[in-house]
């Protein structure tokens, strides 16, 4: 008899049943990512102090800090999901990493933006050729050309391998970002947030940003599914089950 | 020391950026369901023209 994880794991191949799995976890993500996020913007908007140097600008690191770690971990996540399509052929891997794109550009576009408005007070000025931005912004660029490449071939299948071997490539670029303020003499600030280590922000502080990092990757995980189902539903067009699940919904 | 039209401004960014998130794949769904739709009406009425039925069943 076969285990019921590896059984699960087989059925959710089955672009049916992955469509249903999707339209059921895709909302229920999305709304306990937004109470979490909630709960967060509340704590940073309205119970942390000010910083002494910084004042109120600094409330912009509980949407910058948070968006920065999705915009890597999207990335990494995207090629794992690519390398695995590439290697055994899963569809649904495919159509998972392809969705991780889009996600992946919003956070990286929400990174690059709210870092530009906090540069402005702090270091006046809205953006600097320095290497984290600079990084950063090569980083959305390979996103977008993910996306253009998905998007410009017609074939899914040919598509989605062209696209998923550019995201694997790009790996490389991660590890640059995150020593990029180590390596190089840069105008960004170094590591004051660590997952495992010591941070160097007041214990005050941290709360509303461990929720926000919570409620912002609870969040990925609903627009994951329903940018799948999306791909799944184009994919599948003309088979049974979507003129079926057409006639459901009308 | 408020910066309170930055912090507006980012966190606006922010609402506006995740509001598209959600929305943009809500709404390619809609269009799939609703062209998956129409591809079925139209298919239905092609066979009703014909006067060949869809299946034998």
């Amino acid at each position: 008899m076969m285990n019921p994880v590896v059984r699960w794991f087989h059925q959710l191949g089955s672009p049916p049943y992955f469509d249903r799995f999707s339209a059921r976890w895709a909302p229920v993500a999305h709304g306990l990512g937004l109470l979490v996020m909630a709960y967060g913007l509340y704590g940073a908007l309205f119970v942390v102090p000010a910083d002494y140097q910084q004042g109120d600008s600094f409330r912009i690191l509980y949407i910058h800090v948070p968006s920065a770690w999705m915009s890597m971990a999207t990335f990494a996540l995207m090629a794992i999901y690519a390398a695995i399509a590439l290697i055994w052929r899963i569809k649904l891997c495919e159509i998972l990493a392809m969705a991780c794109a889009p996600i992946g550009a919003a956070f990286t576009l929400i990174t690059l933006a709210t870092g530009s408005i906090w540069g402005k007070p702090m270091w006046g000025t809205w953006w600097d050729w320095d290497p984290r931005l600079t990084t950063e912004l090569i980083l959305l660029f390979l996103y977008l050309g993910v996306i253009g490449l998905y998007n410009a071939i017609d074939d899914r299948r040919s598509a989605a391998r062209a696209a998923g071997l550019l995201a694997i490539v790009g790996v490389v670029l991660l590890p640059v970002i995150h020593y990029s303020v180590t390596w190089w003499n840069s105008l960004h600030q170094g590591q004051t947030i660590s997952l495992f280590g010591k941070s160097h922000m007041d214990a005050s502080m941290l709360p509303p940003l461990w929720a926000m990092v919570i409620g912002t990757h609870v969040w990925f995980f609903g627009s994951l599914l329903a940018r799948a189902r999306a791909d799944n539903l184009r994919r599948e067009a003309g088979k049974d089950w979507v003129a079926k699940l057409a006639r459901a919904r009308s | 020391m408020s910066y309170r039209d930055y912090v507006i401004a980012a966190y606006g960014v922010f609402a506006v950026v995740m509001l598209w998130d959600f929305f943009a794949p809500h709404i390619a769904i809609r269009q799939h369901v609703r062209a998956a739709r129409l591809r079925a009406a139209r298919m239905a009425s092609n066979a009703k023209e014909s006067g060949f039925p869809l299946s034998r069943e």
